[in-house]
């Protein structure tokens, strides 16, 4: 839900950034690392999920390396603007990034202007399941209610956008014979507004983004995307009961320029490593729903991407 | 009474030392903001939304909140003033507000641009208190077919803009509808227009266009008209008017006009996804067509300032009911602000009333004292400001110029969207050179994408049966209104053709 908390506002935080962005660049090489502050890169919103992970991240990493983590917020073409700020900028280490499932998505099928290769993960710090949420009134019990109307009738499903891993879930009770129609409201404000006020009859979601709902009893999960059941929804069936083992979590990750010093790299995901592992970060996982081994260390980061990339690319539903 | 007594701990809280200086930064920040064109109050909230992480949740929440009431009225300044709109809400404004600056009434129509502030903003902060949960609910009745609705009777108001001929205003209308669809598809992702270019990919900002056809048009306009000198027309008519308020007896006379604008920007404020900009250009597109002194309009009518800016002023109150009653934001601004609260660890909703009713009713408070002190601020304002038209024209115009360009440049840091303002400048010259109106243009370019998102979505939602907008109660009721509006005027002026050829036929009989 990184894609567009605060839609209207991509273009704007170029200019949060900018003044940081220009501070000079020191370009000789120097013993310490990092020598400088390092900038932050946040391809959404202020306020957003990914900008709220950075900031909660570069306050961990500025006590375990001692200097600041400036946030870039640079939105704009489904993260893409801030991640080509981050691969222009030299590979000496001191731009890191936030780099999303939706971002991932751009890149199926070779079609972004850069690859996989081009980036050097530091780590998946989050990973929450999608689920299907519905009004707390439904008349749907289970999801297995909710399944078998769908095949009767055509119900209304409240996605992102068209193309994203959104979609990609809906459909594949489709090629069941379910009548499931996603709609597309950008905003997530209109997202939620849709299901609450009927004109959808569910909406896709990460729990930790409807938590408010959830909590005051307007909307309730209806089942998960995941092969491991939702943290304080256990209660809840998983979609694989269902016949849909597809389950592409929303996950945020670090990542920095591909050829920077291996040595960087190595004590920047030291650094991540030791703040993944803080009880303060456990608690931000807990607090977003997250799953509790949500992290991934740098090591396994790039075959992870890789696999969840290969996965998007094996189910791109067709241009409706 | 439960309410009035959290409203008066609300008050308490807001009138501590530290929390009202807060107050006052945040009204002094929000009309700065506002009055750049590149920098957008929503902007504004966004660039101090960072500086709110070491605040306490309450002093946080009273500068956004400031920031968002007085952002929405810093730009009616310039626009009145210079004619170039700091928000895209502004843009109703010049149309008459402009109008009377030219006539040397700057001042009057400041002065009712403040009034039109003070009443609706105010009126929607009693709304917002009295009826926060109730109303709540009346959001989720819009879906995209009523938000279509509503965007296309703003963009049918267009009728009453043409001034002279119908023909050409349509003509500027299309224009800046296809503007609009420059660059990728909102829904499909489909590239539209773009010829292969990067910097049209990412499609053309209205915000360039309306400064560059309304800024940058002007000063040619008059460059071309040769500047007149030091003290020109509109200078001296600053000395001329006095008063920079208008009468209570003609406050009085205009209480429909005030009722109107007001009502819409709460109702139009509530629905998530609309702001202060739609509700400006459908309070004024209903005031011209219901409004008593329609006739006027667009030619330096009071009429239009006040429903054009008491709407947006209103849709504050609006688009608040929903962002603290259900957690879902009505605007942009609201959504930073939504941001503020989670960022706190807050989930506004149904249970932040009884979880944390200080924080609700600090909001409450801060809306009722900002609308108060923006109206104070603006007021000293007005005057310093009116002086500057006492300088020569040639050098105003400079400083607008540099103004624009530095506005829009703020925007995104991109130096191709100064050629871009450059050239609609240019147009909006020759536009004025050949009786084209800039007004639907601009409208197109704001309302066109907001229009177009809810006519594909609809259409994805209802398996692409146009009939639904006609045959929802809501949006087939705006709809007619729209339709009314349109066709009103070509029967009138069909009528009175036919009555003009009649009497032509009956005199030399």
């Amino acid at each position: 839900m990184d894609r567009s908390r605060i839609n209207p506002l991509r273009r704007t935080l170029v200019l949060a950034g900018a003044g940081l962005a220009l501070a000079p660049k020191l370009a000789f090489a120097q013993a310490k690392y990092p020598s400088r502050p390092v900038d932050f890169v946040v391809p959404w919103g202020a306020g957003g999920g990914a900008d709220q992970l950075a900031r909660r991240l570069g306050s961990l990493l500025e006590k375990e390396l001692g200097t600041s983590f400036p946030i870039l917020n640079i939105p704009g073409a489904t993260g893409n603007t801030g991640m080509a700020k981050l691969l222009s900028s030299a590979p000496d280490g001191h731009s890191i990034g936030v780099f999303i499932a939706d971002t991932l998505g751009t890149l199926a099928g070779g079609k972004g202007r850069y690859t996989l290769a081009d980036l050097a993960p530091l780590g998946v710090m989050i990973r929450q399941p999608s689920g299907l949420f519905v009004k707390a009134d439904a008349k749907w019990k289970n999801f297995g209610e909710l399944l078998a109307d769908a095949k009767k009738t055509e119900l209304k499903v409240g996605i992102t956008g068209f193309g994203g891993p959104d979609e990609m879930h809906v459909v594949k009770f489709n090629e069941q014979g379910a009548k499931f129609r996603p709609v597309p409201f950008a905003k997530p404000g209109e997202r939620y507004a849709s299901v609450l006020g009927g004109h959808a009859d569910i909406v896709i979601e990460q729990a930790g983004d409807v938590k408010s709902f959830l909590d005051s009893k307007q909307m309730r999960p209806i089942v998960f995307f995941a092969d491991q059941p939702q943290v304080g929804y256990e209660g809840i069936e998983l979609a694989n009961k269902f016949g849909v083992s597809l389950a592409i979590s929303q996950f945020r990750a670090i990542v920095m320029r591909a050829g920077t010093d291996p040595k960087h790299l190595a004590a920047m995901s030291a650094a991540m490593d030791k703040a993944a592992n803080s009880p303060e970060f456990k608690k931000y996982l807990a607090d977003e729903l997250a799953f509790a081994d949500s992290y991934i260390p740098a090591a396994r980061s790039g075959a992870f991407l890789a696999e969840q990339l290969a996965l998007i690319e094996a189910n791109m539903p067709k241009k409706s | 009474m439960e309410i009035l007594q959290h409203l008066a701990l609300g008050f308490g809280i807001v009138f501590t030392p530290l929390n009202f200086l807060v107050l006052v930064v945040g009204l002094v920040l929000g009309m700065l903001v506002a009055v750049l064109p590149g920098l957008t109050l929503v902007m504004g909230v966004v660039l101090a939304l960072p500086f709110t992480y070491k605040m306490g949740v309450g002093p946080a929440l009273i500068l956004l909140t400031a920031m968002y009431v007085s952002g929405t009225y810093g730009g009616a300044i310039t626009s009145i003033l210079f004619r170039i709109p700091g928000e895209p809400m502004d843009v109703p404004l010049l149309w008459d507000g402009y109008e009377m600056t030219k006539r040397g009434e700057a001042s009057l129509a400041l002065g009712w641009s403040l009034v039109a502030a003070l009443v609706g903003g105010l009126a929607s902060a009693v709304v917002m208190v009295a009826l926060a949960k109730p109303v709540a609910g009346l959001a989720l009745a819009f879906s995209t077919p009523e938000f279509f609705a509503i965007v296309f009777f703003g963009l049918a108001s267009v009728v009453t803009l043409s001034g002279a001929s119908l023909v050409n205003s349509l003509v500027s209308l299309c224009l800046g509808l296809l503007i609009a669809t420059v660059g990728v598809d909102s829904i499909y992702g489909a590239e539209r227009f773009a010829f292969g270019q990067p910097f049209l990919l990412d499609g053309i900002e209205f915000l360039l266009v309306m400064v560059g056809a309304y800024g940058i048009g002007e000063v040619l306009t008059r460059m071309g008209a040769g500047f007149a000198g030091e003290g020109g027309e509109a200078g001296t008519g600053v000395a001329r008017f006095r008063t920079s308020f208008p009468r209570l007896s003609q406050v009085l006379g205009m209480k429909a006009t005030f009722a109107r604008g007001t009502a819409t920007g709460i109702v139009v404020g509530i629905v998530p996804g609309a702001g202060a900009t739609v509700s400006a250009f459908v309070a004024y597109g209903l005031e011209s067509q219901y409004g008593k002194n329609r006739a006027a309009l667009g030619k330096g009518a009071p009429e239009g300032i006040v429903a054009a800016k008491s709407a947006a002023t209103a849709s504050v109150g609006g688009a608040l009911v929903p962002l603290l009653a259900m957690g879902i934001p009505g605007s942009g601004a609201t959504a930073i602000i939504l941001a503020a609260f989670l960022l706190h660890g807050i989930q506004p909703g149904p249970q932040v009333f009884v979880s944390s009713p200080d924080l609700v009713y600090t909001v409450f408070a801060t809306v009722f004292l900002g609308v108060v002190g923006m109206c104070i601020l603006g007021f000293f304002a007005i005057r310093p400001l009116c002086k500057v038209l006492d300088a020569p024209e040639a050098i105003v115009s400079a400083f607008v110029v540099v103004f624009c360009f530095v506005g829009a440049f703020a925007a995104r840091n991109n130096l191709s969207d100064l050629h871009v303002i450059a050239a609609f400048g240019v147009l909006g010259f020759l536009f004025e050179r050949f009786g084209f109106p800039i007004a639907p243009l601009v409208l197109g370019t704001i309302l066109g994408p907001l229009a177009e998102t809810n006519f594909m979505t609809t259409m994805v939602s209802f398996d692409n049966d146009w009939t639904v907008f006609f045959t929802r109660p809501l949006s087939g009721g705006i709809l007619a209104l729209a339709a009314a509006g349109l066709a009103w005027p070509l029967a009138k002026a069909a009528f009175e053709r036919l009555r003009a050829s009649r009497s032509s036929h009956a005199r030399p009989g």
